[in-house]
């Protein structure tokens, strides 16, 4: 065979390195955070996930405003504005865990994927990996951005210290939503491969029982009285996982006020139930993947 | 041409591409998809043939190192599929049956992320995506989203993709389905390419053997999940060849005749088929022919079908 000659356009072996599983996994979930993102897709697929950011950042600013005219911290960092923060994070894991996962099950890709070097539970690691990521930059970030916006604004190291202090709490709640919310969209996104009807499960899981769960809390005698809310109101919040991740907040020692009544004596009972809800989500996605098949 | 370019082939003797003894799969639910099969299959392009639930996708899915075996063992390359899973799934390339790809992205985007999960490096899998691309002759619709091209543009995506990763094995499920003639004799002349000039051992999946056999070297036949035959195609072939002989009238009488001269004679329609035995069957043709003052139409060579081997074994068939 002849080597070296330009007008020769025969089959070229591949001599370069070979990645293994690891580098694989990582460039997967590189992809699948890309996508979250809607980068490398057309303009329409940019606009959720930017109004997103700009909307949870929008608190972050003001505060940033406010606090350069004198005024304290306007939102505590371990609950940012819930509601606002809830809404919007159920929008993002609703419009775009369907983008990572019904996408490939549409089109029946998994299968090319299957044949290659990956193995089973490869896949839905990097998904879980990319959406946990994409969900903890848009929860993370305007948490960051309240934190400069006040420092900068701070007078002296002390004052700095304390805002740190206070801060990192509100990271680690920050991370159990990431984990919870991708890992639950995922699941459900995971069962179908019409997109609209992931979006509106995933809606219904996270949306429709916070709606329920505030109702339920209203009629057991709402969120007032810290000391002790009655049973009812206290074991309501565990129907959903927007009010489970409040509920544990509170357990934790997140003092801030929340549309969630102090699960009290309950507390551990909700760390169980957030638990439960990952390990059934991930379990689920694990058992999804393990039975699939190439056709 | 003596060894292989690059790639780290190993020379010497020859390796077979896939060695399967014994192998058997049940199914949970008492289904029996592979019966104690051995059968070895030699670099070149083989034939994988059988009907629907012959065992041939089980067969796939056990080589990708998918599903484990039951019992027996089975390597690709020399690496047994049921340990090294992954270096048989990174040095092959499938290419499944039905529709598998996305429609809003570009060919080039989605051949280069294949590359990608193929444990190429970024820049490496972009150039073999576009080199992937232009051998089954997308180049220049590479930047096109795929929901644009056509059943056959979108077969050879699906078999770029499995060129992107520089495998040293493809295995084709039923690569012509949905394709027109003209679009199947395409495809089939592409993948004898593959086979030929890139040097790269193929399986091809199939329940049409008529359509497989004429890029074939090999043939292994499964039925019910055992080995009906393996062969190479000329011992398929070679020894049985036939003469189709067509006249306008008296087709009984002429094979009444042929019989009578001593060759082996069958009906097949309209015309007469006469086992080939070299030059003076010709002749003993011609002579019958002109003794009955026959008008003679046609008479041609015909290889037969593959399909007509296999009806040839009454005692296979009969161990069903």
């Amino acid at each position: 065979m002849t080597t070296g000659v330009i007008h020769d356009l025969g089959y070229q072996h591949y001599d370069g390195p070979r990645l293994g599983r690891p580098a694989i996994v990582r460039a997967l979930a590189w992809h699948s955070l890309r996508s979250a993102f809607g980068l490398g897709r057309g303009a329409r697929a940019k606009i959720v996930p930017v109004l997103v950011f700009v909307i949870m950042c929008l608190p972050a600013v003001v505060n940033a405003v406010t606090t350069a005219g004198g005024h304290g911290r306007l939102f505590p960092y371990d609950t940012y504005v819930f509601r606002l923060r809830a809404l919007m994070m159920t929008i993002f894991v609703a419009a775009q865990a369907p983008e990572l996962m019904s996408r490939d099950l549409r089109s029946h890709v998994l299968p090319l994927y299957l044949s290659r070097p990956l193995r089973r539970l490869d896949y839905p690691l990097a998904k879980f990996l990319a959406f946990t990521a994409a969900c903890l930059l848009l929860i993370e970030i305007p948490l960051l951005l309240l934190y400069l916006g006040t420092i900068v604004n701070a007078g002296g190291w002390a004052a700095i210290w304390a805002q740190t202090r206070a801060l990192f709490p509100g990271l680690l709640i920050g991370v159990l939503w990431a984990v919870l919310l991708a890992a639950g969209g995922l699941a459900i996104a995971s069962c179908t491969g019409r997109r609209a009807y992931a979006t509106g499960a995933i809606a219904i899981y996270f949306f429709l029982t916070w709606t329920l769960a505030s109702i339920l809390i209203g009629v057991g005698g709402g969120p007032k009285g810290l000391a002790g809310a009655p049973l009812a109101a206290r074991l309501a919040g565990l129907i959903s996982p927007v009010t489970v991740l409040e509920g544990v907040r509170q357990w934790l020692g997140g003092t801030s006020p929340s549309p969630v009544p102090p699960p009290g004596s309950l507390g551990a009972v909700y760390g169980v139930m957030l638990l439960a809800l990952l390990a059934a989500s991930l379990g689920w996605l694990a058992v999804r993947y393990l039975r699939a098949g190439l056709s | 041409m003596t060894a292989a370019t690059g790639g780290g082939h190993a020379g010497g003797v020859t390796e077979m591409v896939i060695d399967i003894q014994a192998l058997t799969k049940r199914y949970p639910r008492g289904v029996t998809a592979l019966d104690g099969l051995t059968v070895r299959f030699a670099p070149g392009i083989t034939g994988l043939i059988g009907a629907n639930g012959a065992g041939k996708s089980t067969l796939i899915k056990i080589l990708l190192g998918l599903v484990p075996p039951t019992s027996g063992r089975a390597s690709v390359l020399g690496h047994d599929t049921a340990t090294s899973g992954d270096w048989v799934r990174g040095h092959t390339g499938y290419m499944p049956e039905h529709d598998c790809l996305p429609p809003d992205v570009s060919g080039t985007e989605f051949v280069t992320h294949l590359g990608r999960m193929s444990g190429l490096p970024r820049t490496a899998a972009r150039e073999r995506a576009a080199e992937s691309l232009r051998h089954v002759g997308l180049y220049e619709e590479r930047y096109r989203m795929i929901g644009g091209y056509s059943t056959g543009m979108k077969q050879r995506v699906k078999l770029a993709q499995t060129l992107v990763g520089d495998p040293r094995l493809l295995l084709l499920d039923e690569p012509t389905t949905g394709l027109d003639p003209g679009g199947r004799t395409a495809m089939l002349d592409l993948i004898a390419r593959i086979g030929g000039e890139f040097g790269i051992s193929i399986v091809i999946s199939s329940h049409l053997l008529g359509e497989v056999e004429r890029i074939c070297d090999h043939l292994v036949a499964l039925e019910a999940g055992a080995l009906l035959r393996a062969d190479t195609i000329t011992s398929f072939t070679s020894t049985r060849q036939v003469l189709a002989v067509e006249v306008d009238e008296g087709l009984p009488e002429l094979a009444a005749e042929l019989a009578r001269r001593g060759a082996s004679c069958r009906p097949d329609g309209r015309v007469l088929l006469v086992q080939l035995d070299g030059e003076a069957t010709y002749d003993l043709i011609r002579d019958a022919i002109a003794d009955l003052g026959l008008p003679l139409n046609r008479l041609e060579q015909r290889r037969r079908q593959v399909a007509e081997l296999f009806a040839d074994q009454p005692e296979l068939e009969a161990t069903r």
